[in-house]
């Protein structure tokens, strides 16, 4: 089994024909869906937010069998999970996909999680102890965008489940929990 | 009996039946293992039987044996026991009866050597249609038989290519097309109606070397001319039995065929090198 860092590549990433867009439907939607799956494992293994499809990444070549996807095979494969709210665009030229192996609803029940099982209803975060703090440390939080954050903490505010309040400077934005 | 009343009675009741039980277990008990030693006796009598090929008393036997036969650890053996399988089905062969001619044959129904096979069948169908948008519904034999054994939580030594091809066989009645295909020195099974003729049989046999072929390739075995080469390789395209791959250095496309490459993880590698 090749691996990337310590993640499993599954076994279709040394089939070369995958790394061609192919031209029968039914293929190319088994290859779309296996492409799927991989870049949300991966991303998610990863802690990865952002894909970039100016820049290299790791998984869109594989050098052990000299193939890489084409520019047009990225964003087809992006585009398939930007269809399926997996992912956004974040430039109109689609250069930069933003990747939501959780989507933002499951982020807000999540975090709704993590402060229950942490007894912390009623008490006060700062946005960057969420992100680096030593309470959610190990969890799916640490290191988690701030944008991704900071649109799952406004679905909790807008259910009566958090409040977002501003510090003295834009760094500082804390959240109250409520039960 | 007259039912006593106060706790003396109920004790009593209860005394009778606890008595009752252990005699019955003991009955069962018994009747067990006299049926096991005398299924030891018959599969004894059955693999020397099939060793030496001999059909003379035989149908006699087989009568009072098959009363015997309905007990779950027989059921057990045939199911467990691939040489066993076969064995039997040489047996049947040379008596000339087709125990999977019909479930309803008291041959099938008391072997469960029916149910057997038609579970397999089952199980075949469904990994045939579940890999189907990968291979384009062939799938090498092997394969196949690797999924099955994953399926049934079993081992490869299990189930052998036999009773795989028993089970396909039997599939044939249900006019979905399955079917088995011999290509060079493989085996692959077919669940889709697509006719292969003989240019795709080639196709494909090529390609065991390899993993692929690209038109060069076909054009100068086959000294075919290079639309007929094209040709047919768009035809198992569009069947979904092959996938182009343009991204080798030397830029001449690659047709691979997944169905008589894809069984282990480092195949393309392999291809490669």
């Amino acid at each position: 089994m090749q691996r990337l860092g310590d993640f499993r590549l599954p076994p279709f990433f040394n089939y070369p024909p995958y790394f061609t867009l192919q031209p029968v439907r039914e293929t190319r939607e088994k290859q779309v869906q296996l492409w799927k799956d991989l870049i949300l494992d991966y991303c998610r293994s990863q802690k990865l937010y952002i894909i970039s499809l100016e820049e290299d990444f790791p998984l869109f070549s594989n050098p052990k069998i000299e193939r890489s996807l084409s520019h047009e095979a990225k964003e087809v494969f992006l585009a398939a999970l930007v269809y399926e709210g997996r992912a956004e665009w974040m430039d109109k030229g689609h250069k930069k996909c933003l990747i939501l192996w959780l989507r933002i609803q499951d982020w807000a029940n999540y975090i709704l999680n993590f402060v229950k099982d942490n007894g912390l209803e009623d008490s006060v975060m700062t946005v960057e102890e969420i992100r680096s703090g030593i309470e959610t440390r190990g969890t799916e939080l640490a290191g988690i965008d701030r944008g991704v954050l900071m649109r799952a903490l406004k679905l909790l505010e807008q259910k009566g489940k958090a409040a977002i309040f501003k510090g003295t400077s834009a760094d500082d934005e804390g959240v109250k929990f409520s039960a | 009996m007259r039912r006593r009343p106060g706790i003396a009675g109920l004790q009593n009741a209860a005394a009778t039946r606890d008595q009752f039980r252990l005699v019955g277990e003991n009955v069962a008990k018994v009747r067990t293992d006299v049926m096991k030693e005398q299924l030891a006796t018959f599969r004894t009598q059955l693999e020397e039987f099939a060793r030496k090929h001999k059909v003379i008393t035989i149908e006699l036997k087989w009568h009072s044996i098959f009363q015997l036969l309905s007990n779950f650890v027989y059921m057990n053996d045939i199911r467990k026991n691939p040489l066993f399988r076969q064995q039997f089905h040489e047996m049947c062969a040379k008596v000339g009866v087709d125990p999977l001619a019909s479930n309803k044959g008291a041959w099938a129904e008391l072997l469960g050597i029916g149910d057997f096979y038609y579970e397999l069948g089952v199980q075949i169908v469904d990994i045939c249609i579940a890999t189907r948008a990968t291979n384009g519904g062939l799938i090498d034999l092997l394969d196949l038989r690797k999924l099955l054994c994953q399926k049934r939580k079993a081992d490869l030594g299990s189930l052998t290519s036999d009773d795989c091809l028993r089970a396909i066989s039997k599939l044939k009645v249900l006019g979905s097309g399955f079917e088995v295909i011999s290509v060079g020195k493989k085996k692959l099974v077919r669940s889709v109606p697509t006719e292969l003729n003989k240019d795709h049989n080639g196709i494909l046999e090529l390609a065991q070397a390899e993993g692929f072929v690209t038109v060069e390739q076909v054009e100068r075995k086959f000294s075919w001319s290079t639309g007929r080469a094209i040709d047919v390789l768009e035809t198992l395209l569009k069947e979904g039995l092959a996938m182009i791959d343009d991204g080798h250095r030397d830029g001449k496309r690659r047709y691979w065929f997944p169905c008589v490459t894809l069984s282990s993880d480092s195949t393309g590698a392999d291809a490669k090198s």
